[in-house]
Protein backbone atom coordinates (compact mmCIF):
# COMPACT_ATOMS: atom_id res chain seq x y z
CA UNK A 1 0.00 0.00 0.00
CA UNK A 2 2.64 2.55 0.50
CA UNK A 3 3.73 2.48 -3.01
CA UNK A 4 0.44 3.27 -4.27
CA UNK A 5 -0.87 6.30 -6.06
CA UNK A 6 -3.94 6.33 -5.33
CA UNK A 7 -6.05 5.36 -2.45
CA UNK A 8 -7.32 2.16 -2.44
CA UNK A 9 -10.26 0.57 -3.25
CA UNK A 10 -12.04 0.22 0.09
CA UNK A 11 -15.71 0.97 -0.94
CA UNK A 12 -17.24 -2.37 -0.45
CA UNK A 13 -15.34 -2.44 3.09
CA UNK A 14 -16.51 0.89 4.20
CA UNK A 15 -20.24 0.04 3.07
CA UNK A 16 -19.89 -3.57 5.18
CA UNK A 17 -18.82 -1.44 8.21
CA UNK A 18 -21.73 1.58 7.83
CA UNK A 19 -24.27 -1.68 7.43
CA UNK A 20 -23.16 -3.08 10.71
CA UNK A 21 -23.16 -0.15 12.71
CA UNK A 22 -26.38 1.68 11.51
CA UNK A 23 -27.99 -2.58 11.83
CA UNK A 24 -26.94 -3.09 15.08
CA UNK A 25 -27.92 -0.04 16.79
CA UNK A 26 -31.10 -0.19 14.67
CA UNK A 27 -31.84 -3.48 15.81
CA UNK A 28 -30.99 -2.89 19.57
CA UNK A 29 -33.63 0.02 19.24
CA UNK A 30 -36.11 -2.08 17.78
CA UNK A 31 -35.60 -4.53 21.00
CA UNK A 32 -36.17 -1.87 23.21
CA UNK A 33 -39.47 -1.29 21.58
CA UNK A 34 -40.53 -4.85 21.14
CA UNK A 35 -39.56 -5.26 24.98
CA UNK A 36 -41.59 -2.19 26.18
CA UNK A 37 -44.59 -3.41 23.84
CA UNK A 38 -44.63 -6.66 25.22
CA UNK A 39 -44.24 -5.70 28.75
CA UNK A 40 -47.28 -2.94 28.17
CA UNK A 41 -49.42 -6.07 27.14
CA UNK A 42 -48.03 -8.34 29.90
CA UNK A 43 -49.27 -5.06 32.68
CA UNK A 44 -52.73 -4.92 31.12
CA UNK A 45 -53.28 -8.80 31.09
CA UNK A 46 -52.43 -8.55 34.75
CA UNK A 47 -54.96 -5.45 35.99
CA UNK A 48 -57.51 -7.21 34.23
CA UNK A 49 -57.34 -10.13 35.66
CA UNK A 50 -57.02 -9.06 39.41
CA UNK A 51 -60.45 -7.30 39.35
CA UNK A 52 -62.20 -10.59 37.83
CA UNK A 53 -60.43 -12.16 40.81
CA UNK A 54 -61.90 -9.94 43.35
CA UNK A 55 -65.60 -10.03 42.10
CA UNK A 56 -65.02 -14.06 42.19
CA UNK B 1 -46.19 2.47 31.28
CA UNK B 2 -46.28 6.24 32.43
CA UNK B 3 -45.79 8.49 29.45
CA UNK B 4 -42.39 9.22 27.80
CA UNK B 5 -41.09 12.25 30.02
CA UNK B 6 -40.30 15.42 28.01
CA UNK B 7 -37.01 15.81 28.46
CA UNK B 8 -36.51 12.00 26.89
CA UNK B 9 -38.47 12.89 24.01
CA UNK B 10 -36.61 16.24 23.55
CA UNK B 11 -33.14 14.32 24.10
CA UNK B 12 -34.21 11.26 21.87
CA UNK B 13 -35.02 14.08 19.07
CA UNK B 14 -32.11 16.12 19.33
CA UNK B 15 -29.66 12.59 19.23
CA UNK B 16 -31.01 11.86 16.20
CA UNK B 17 -30.02 14.60 14.94
CA UNK B 18 -27.02 14.75 15.96
CA UNK B 19 -26.45 11.01 14.94
CA UNK B 20 -27.44 12.43 10.76
CA UNK B 21 -25.48 15.21 11.10
CA UNK B 22 -22.55 12.78 12.35
CA UNK B 23 -22.65 10.45 9.71
CA UNK B 24 -22.75 13.10 7.30
CA UNK B 25 -19.84 14.74 8.55
CA UNK B 26 -17.99 10.76 8.88
CA UNK B 27 -19.03 9.90 4.90
CA UNK B 28 -18.89 13.16 3.42
CA UNK B 29 -17.30 16.15 5.09
CA UNK B 30 -13.77 14.37 6.21
CA UNK B 31 -11.92 13.95 3.08
CA UNK B 32 -10.84 10.26 1.77
CA UNK B 33 -7.80 8.95 3.55
CA UNK B 34 -5.33 8.80 1.03
CA UNK B 35 -3.96 5.46 1.28
CA UNK B 36 -6.35 3.21 2.95
CA UNK B 37 -9.56 5.13 1.36
CA UNK B 38 -12.97 4.43 2.14
CA UNK B 39 -13.12 2.17 4.76
CA UNK B 40 -10.95 4.47 6.84
CA UNK B 41 -14.37 6.18 7.54
CA UNK B 42 -15.37 3.15 9.66
CA UNK B 43 -12.88 4.50 12.26
CA UNK B 44 -14.87 7.32 13.50
CA UNK B 45 -17.81 5.58 14.74
CA UNK B 46 -15.06 2.05 15.53
CA UNK B 47 -13.64 4.35 17.99
CA UNK B 48 -16.81 6.03 19.48
CA UNK B 49 -18.25 2.98 19.56
CA UNK B 50 -15.27 1.66 21.77
CA UNK B 51 -15.60 4.72 23.80
CA UNK B 52 -19.20 4.70 24.62
CA UNK B 53 -18.55 0.81 25.99
CA UNK B 54 -15.70 1.48 28.38
CA UNK B 55 -18.31 4.88 29.40
CA UNK B 56 -21.03 2.21 30.13
CA UNK B 57 -18.76 -0.09 32.05
CA UNK B 58 -17.20 3.13 33.79
CA UNK B 59 -21.29 3.87 34.84
CA UNK B 60 -21.88 0.34 35.94
CA UNK B 61 -19.04 0.74 38.12
CA UNK B 62 -19.89 3.91 39.84
CA UNK B 63 -23.48 2.56 39.82
CA UNK B 64 -22.35 -1.13 41.93
CA UNK B 65 -20.15 1.27 44.04
CA UNK B 66 -23.52 2.91 45.07
CA UNK B 67 -25.63 -0.19 45.48
CA UNK B 68 -23.36 -1.87 47.65
CA UNK B 69 -23.51 1.73 50.18
CA UNK B 70 -27.17 2.49 49.85
CA UNK B 71 -28.67 -0.60 48.98
CA UNK B 72 -31.18 1.19 46.86
CA UNK B 73 -31.97 -0.88 43.95
CA UNK B 74 -32.31 2.02 41.37
CA UNK B 75 -28.83 1.72 41.03
CA UNK B 76 -28.40 -1.98 40.08
CA UNK B 77 -31.42 -0.68 37.04
CA UNK B 78 -28.45 1.62 36.57
CA UNK B 79 -25.90 -0.71 36.18
CA UNK B 80 -27.63 -3.32 34.46
CA UNK B 81 -28.99 -1.05 31.24
CA UNK B 82 -25.68 0.38 31.35
CA UNK B 83 -23.76 -3.15 30.73
CA UNK B 84 -26.37 -3.82 28.31
CA UNK B 85 -25.65 -0.47 26.30
CA UNK B 86 -21.75 -1.64 27.10
CA UNK B 87 -21.93 -4.64 25.18
CA UNK B 88 -24.00 -3.77 22.16
CA UNK B 89 -21.09 -0.72 21.61
CA UNK B 90 -18.40 -2.41 22.10
CA UNK B 91 -19.82 -5.73 19.75
CA UNK B 92 -20.32 -2.01 17.08
CA UNK B 93 -16.31 -1.66 17.93
CA UNK B 94 -14.86 -5.16 17.83
CA UNK B 95 -17.38 -6.08 14.22
CA UNK B 96 -16.35 -2.85 12.77
CA UNK B 97 -12.45 -3.47 13.36
CA UNK B 98 -12.57 -6.45 11.72
CA UNK B 99 -13.91 -5.03 9.03
CA UNK B 100 -11.51 -2.43 8.61
CA UNK B 101 -8.52 -4.77 9.65
CA UNK B 102 -9.02 -7.40 6.77
CA UNK B 103 -7.98 -4.44 4.01
CA UNK B 104 -5.81 -3.31 5.71
CA UNK B 105 -4.18 -5.88 7.78
CA UNK B 106 -5.30 -8.28 5.16
CA UNK B 107 -7.53 -10.37 7.56
CA UNK B 108 -10.38 -10.43 9.74
CA UNK B 109 -8.62 -11.48 12.68
CA UNK B 110 -5.47 -11.72 14.90
CA UNK B 111 -4.34 -12.62 18.43
CA UNK B 112 -3.44 -8.96 18.71
CA UNK B 113 -3.52 -7.86 22.16
CA UNK B 114 -6.18 -5.36 22.09
CA UNK B 115 -8.58 -7.46 19.78
CA UNK B 116 -7.91 -10.32 22.36
CA UNK B 117 -8.62 -8.04 25.40
CA UNK B 118 -11.43 -6.26 23.84
CA UNK B 119 -12.88 -9.50 23.19
CA UNK B 120 -12.62 -10.67 26.84
CA UNK B 121 -13.85 -7.70 28.10
CA UNK B 122 -17.00 -8.16 26.04
CA UNK B 123 -17.66 -11.79 26.75
CA UNK B 124 -16.94 -10.97 30.82
CA UNK B 125 -19.74 -8.42 30.55
CA UNK B 126 -22.07 -10.80 28.43
CA UNK B 127 -21.39 -13.43 31.54
CA UNK B 128 -22.87 -10.64 33.35
CA UNK B 129 -25.75 -10.86 31.48
CA UNK B 130 -26.13 -14.15 31.39
CA UNK B 131 -25.29 -15.08 35.04
CA UNK B 132 -27.94 -12.54 36.60
CA UNK B 133 -30.57 -14.74 35.09
CA UNK B 134 -29.52 -17.55 36.93
CA UNK B 135 -30.18 -15.81 40.17
CA UNK B 136 -34.38 -15.40 41.57
CA UNK B 137 -34.04 -13.72 44.40
CA UNK B 138 -33.93 -9.75 43.55
CA UNK B 139 -31.50 -8.49 46.31
CA UNK B 140 -28.92 -11.45 45.90
CA UNK B 141 -28.83 -10.85 42.10
CA UNK B 142 -28.52 -6.89 42.58
CA UNK B 143 -25.50 -7.80 44.87
CA UNK B 144 -24.17 -10.61 42.65
CA UNK B 145 -24.36 -8.24 39.71
CA UNK B 146 -22.28 -4.90 41.67
CA UNK B 147 -19.47 -7.18 42.85
CA UNK B 148 -19.57 -8.62 39.12
CA UNK B 149 -19.37 -4.74 37.83
CA UNK B 150 -16.87 -3.72 39.93
CA UNK B 151 -14.56 -6.92 39.28
CA UNK B 152 -15.36 -6.85 35.44
CA UNK B 153 -14.05 -3.74 35.45
CA UNK B 154 -10.88 -4.64 35.75
CA UNK B 155 -10.90 -5.46 31.99
CA UNK B 156 -11.32 -1.86 30.71
CA UNK B 157 -8.14 -0.29 31.41
CA UNK B 158 -6.72 -3.62 30.49
CA UNK B 159 -8.14 -3.34 27.04
CA UNK B 160 -7.42 0.59 26.89
CA UNK B 161 -4.01 0.08 27.60
CA UNK B 162 -3.16 -3.22 26.46
CA UNK B 163 -1.65 -1.14 22.89
CA UNK B 164 0.71 0.77 25.02
CA UNK B 165 1.77 -2.08 27.29
CA UNK B 166 1.96 -4.83 25.01
CA UNK B 167 3.46 -4.82 21.19
CA UNK B 168 0.98 -4.63 18.88
CA UNK B 169 -0.14 -3.94 15.30
CA UNK B 170 -3.23 -1.52 16.21
CA UNK B 171 -3.19 1.97 15.51
CA UNK B 172 -2.59 4.35 18.69
CA UNK B 173 -4.82 7.23 17.53
CA UNK B 174 -3.96 9.58 20.54
CA UNK B 175 -0.64 10.07 21.92
CA UNK B 176 1.57 8.01 19.90
CA UNK B 177 2.95 7.35 16.11
CA UNK B 178 4.42 3.85 16.60
CA UNK B 179 5.78 3.03 13.09
CA UNK B 180 4.99 -1.06 14.00
CA UNK B 181 1.38 0.18 13.96
CA UNK B 182 -0.63 -0.99 10.76
CA UNK B 183 -3.36 1.33 9.68
CA UNK B 184 -1.97 4.25 11.26
CA UNK B 185 -2.72 7.79 9.63
CA UNK B 186 -2.02 11.53 10.75
CA UNK B 187 -5.44 13.17 10.64
CA UNK B 188 -6.26 16.67 8.81
CA UNK B 189 -8.24 19.16 10.57
CA UNK B 190 -11.41 18.28 8.98
CA UNK B 191 -11.21 14.47 10.27
CA UNK B 192 -10.36 15.62 13.52
CA UNK B 193 -13.61 17.74 13.66
CA UNK B 194 -15.68 14.43 12.42
CA UNK B 195 -13.98 12.48 14.88
CA UNK B 196 -14.81 14.56 17.76
CA UNK B 197 -18.08 15.33 16.82
CA UNK B 198 -18.34 11.51 16.21
CA UNK B 199 -17.30 11.22 20.50
CA UNK B 200 -19.80 13.58 21.06
CA UNK B 201 -22.67 11.80 19.41
CA UNK B 202 -22.44 8.77 20.22
CA UNK B 203 -22.40 10.39 24.10
CA UNK B 204 -25.84 11.36 23.29
CA UNK B 205 -26.62 8.34 22.33
CA UNK B 206 -25.73 6.88 25.27
CA UNK B 207 -27.21 8.87 27.76
CA UNK B 208 -30.58 8.46 25.65
CA UNK B 209 -30.44 4.88 24.88
CA UNK B 210 -29.48 4.68 29.21
CA UNK B 211 -32.68 7.02 30.14
CA UNK B 212 -34.81 4.23 27.89
CA UNK B 213 -33.14 0.99 28.87
CA UNK B 214 -33.75 2.32 32.49
CA UNK B 215 -37.59 2.99 31.79
CA UNK B 216 -37.82 -0.33 30.35
CA UNK B 217 -35.95 -2.05 33.35
CA UNK B 218 -38.62 0.00 35.88
CA UNK B 219 -41.69 -1.33 33.78
CA UNK B 220 -40.22 -4.90 34.02
CA UNK B 221 -39.86 -4.70 37.43
CA UNK B 222 -43.56 -3.44 38.15
CA UNK B 223 -44.86 -6.44 35.78
CA UNK B 224 -42.86 -8.59 38.05
CA UNK B 225 -44.26 -7.11 40.98
CA UNK B 226 -48.03 -7.41 39.42
CA UNK B 227 -47.78 -11.26 39.06
CA UNK B 228 -45.99 -11.35 42.57
CA UNK B 229 -49.28 -9.79 43.93
CA UNK B 230 -51.24 -11.88 41.93
CA UNK B 231 -50.04 -15.17 43.46
CA UNK B 232 -49.70 -13.93 46.91
CA UNK B 233 -53.38 -13.56 46.92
Amino acid sequence: MLLQSAPADTTSYMLIGFTLIFGTIGLYVLSLYVRSRNLEKDLAVLTEVEPRRDRD
Amino acid sequence: MSATPRGLKILTWVTIALFALASYAVLIYAPREAVMGDVQRVFYFHVAAGWVGALAFLVAVVAAVVYLITKNRQWDTVGLSSIEIGVVFTLINIVTGSVWARPIWNTWWTWDPRLVTATVMELVYIAYLMLRQGIDDPDRRARFGAVYAIIGFLSVPLTFLSIRIFRTIHPVVIGSNDPGAEGTFDMTAKMLQAFLFSLFTFTFIYATLLWHRIRLQRQAERVELEKARLLAD
